[in-house]
């Protein structure tokens, strides 16, 4: 009943998402307008801008969703978030390496590149079989390195153009979005979001730490490679088609668990729809709240909503 | 039934058991006496297959070899319950249970009707039947015992491994603790459980092992096993024969 209330307003703010704007369609007209039927503008307004965006953004969301309820699950801690790996911050490289040199065109093959690579190093140096703690140390260190990388060639910036591009791209934006951006992130999400869903079971088990888990059958190894595969699919390429959106991930699941339950398996695909809904309405205040000349960007929205909601967890955590 | 053939095991080089060569009868509940460090965690994780055991031995578990058994089959047939008590604080009790038939589920991982009267079985002999809508983290140190023992009684596995699992508990808890067990042997199961408690060892082992330094330096029934000689060699501690008899009863 809970998760119908919350697939009802996912699609109610994927309704407005098409709604909402500076030309105003009515709802029934937008959705007439998704499917290419009626007023030749309102057409166009919805599939070429405003719907491409709320997709884009359910897809991201849910793989942000997904991948923090699978890395909560998996390390049986609530703080772990997509970031935590390392993911974000190497696919982030990804991108900013390409827009250093130039090649604005290949930021989104640059950044699931960057992805892959941070994916490749976090397995080679955690190595099957090692636990969650390994693959925490690991995640940790690779994130480091690649935002200290980062750093550097902001720090080394060609002109003052190539790094404000940089620190823009870096705050995550949906406007970009195009049914091409869409169809890539859709298939890699998915694809991730079935290894995540593969070892929901066994993150169940989990909860009862690794050694009875293994005991009852449980691979560590193989729920550590579909994890690290699952998490760099589903992050990698949300960031390839919209740059950093933080703190979804992390809190997307808190929420999802004090209103639908603890089960780690069944928080992940919940975790996603929630994720989803979330992103879209975050997108369309981004849009709301955008003055002439000076857009707000989903990333910094997204962790302004995010870090007060932390804090009330932690007030709430030390009351209890 | 259990058979242990040139076992040694340990972590990274060093060698915590050194060459030992056991076997365990179907029916029997065999209590693993020794010091800390001696090697009991050690021992009950090997054959639970949880620690690799080095080459040129065999642990055979129902005349098969461990180390050629498929993880799913080993995980069927025997259940290990671990020394800490560790699961999820806001997971329902029952869900907690149902995690034992993990290893049974089928891809859509739905419980059989087998599975479901296990779960009740076990339920009933741990006395869960009122808990099971609670939360884990709710419960105290005793109950959640009983939880995570019902977890493992509901895969009803020919070997049950127990790490330990009346330390911390009451007296009262300890005992039904160590009913449980005695009755899940007597049902025709092999059940090993490592132990501090040397008058419960007494009162309800009909085996006993005792492990010193890696090495099984007795083993038989509780009389002849638990000598006031041995006794002070291992523990270093002087026990009174007639407080080792004594039966201790809820």
């Amino acid at each position: 009943m809970k998760i119908a209330a919350v697939i009802s307003l996912g699609l109610i703010a994927m309704l407005l998402s098409i709604t909402i704007g500076p030309t105003h369609i009515e709802p029934f007209a937008a959705i007439k307008a998704a499917f290419g039927i009626g007023d030749p503008l309102h057409v166009d307004i919805v599939r070429d801008i405003r719907l491409p965006r709320t997709l884009l953004a359910a897809i991201i969301g849910a793989g942000l969703g997904a991948s923090g309820a699978a890395l909560q699950g998996f390390t049986r801690n609530p703080l772990a978030a997509p970031g935590i790996l390392g993911f974000s911050a190497c696919a982030a490289l990804g991108a900013v390496a390409a827009l250093y040199f130039g090649l604005t065109s290949w930021v989104p093959l640059a950044a699931l590149i960057g992805a892959a690579l941070g994916a490749t190093m976090l397995l080679l140096i955690s190595g099957p079989q090692k636990g969650a703690n390994t693959l925490i140390l690991a995640g940790v260190g690779v994130g480091a390195l690649a935002t200290a990388i980062t750093g550097l060639l902001m720090n080394m910036a060609p002109n003052p153009w190539a790094l404000s591009e940089i620190v823009y791209w870096m705050m995550g934006s949906l406007k970009n979005a195009d049914m091409d951006s869409i169809r890539s992130c859709a298939l890699l999400t998915a694809m991730g979001m079935l290894c995540l869903i593969c070892i929901g079971p066994d993150l169940k088990t989990l909860s009862l730490g690794e050694l009875t888990a293994q005991s009852l059958g449980v691979s560590l190894g193989r729920v550590q490679i579909l994890l690290v595969i699952g998490v760099a699919l589903s992050v990698g390429s949300g960031v390839a088609a919209a740059g950093s959106i933080g703190f979804v991930g992390l809190f997307i699941p808190h929420i999802v668990r004090m209103w639908l339950g603890a089960d780690p398996a069944r928080l992940i695909w919940q975790s996603a729809i929630a994720g989803a809904g979330f992103l879209v309405i975050a997108d369309i205040l981004t849009r709301a709240l955008s003055g002439p000349g000076t857009p707000l960007y989903l990333g910094i929205l997204t962790s302004l909503i995010g870090v007060p909601f932390f804090l009330w967890l932690a007030v709430k955590g030390a009351r209890a | 039934m259990i058979r242990i053939e040139n076992i040694s095991a340990g972590y990274g080089p060093c060698n915590v058991l050194n060459n030992l060569n056991l076997q365990t009868n179907a029916g029997e509940l065999i209590v693993l006496l020794g010091p800390n460090g001696c090697g009991k965690s050690t021992l009950l994780k090997t054959i639970s297959g949880l620690i690799p055991h080095r080459e040129g031995g065999t642990i055979w578990i129902n005349n098969q070899s461990l180390s050629s058994m498929p993880l799913k089959l080993r995980a069927r047939q025997i259940a290990y319950l671990a020394q800490s008590r560790q699961a999820q604080a806001d997971m329902l009790v029952k869900d907690v249970i149902e995690l034992g038939r993990a290893p049974f589920r089928g891809r859509l991982g739905r419980i059989s009707a087998d599975g479901r009267q296990a779960i009740e079985k076990a339920v009933a002999k741990t006395e869960l039947s009122s808990f099971l809508d609670r939360k884990f983290g709710q419960l105290s140190g005793g109950e959640q015992a009983r939880v995570l023992l019902a977890r493992a009684l509901c895969m009803n596995a020919s070997v049950l491994l127990a790490d330990e699992p009346i330390a911390a508990l009451d007296p009262y808890y300890q005992i039904s603790m160590m009913e449980i067990l005695k009755a899940e042997a007597k049902s025709g199961k092999t059940v090993i459980t490592a132990l501090h408690d040397l008058p419960l060892a007494a009162q309800y082992a009909d085996r006993v092992w005792i492990m010193n330094k890696g090495q099984i330096i007795a083993d038989g029934a509780p009389k002849t096993a638990m000598s006031e000689q041995i006794i002070s060699d291992v523990f270093k501690i002087r026990m009174n024969y007639n407080f080792l008899n004594s039966v201790v009863t809820t």
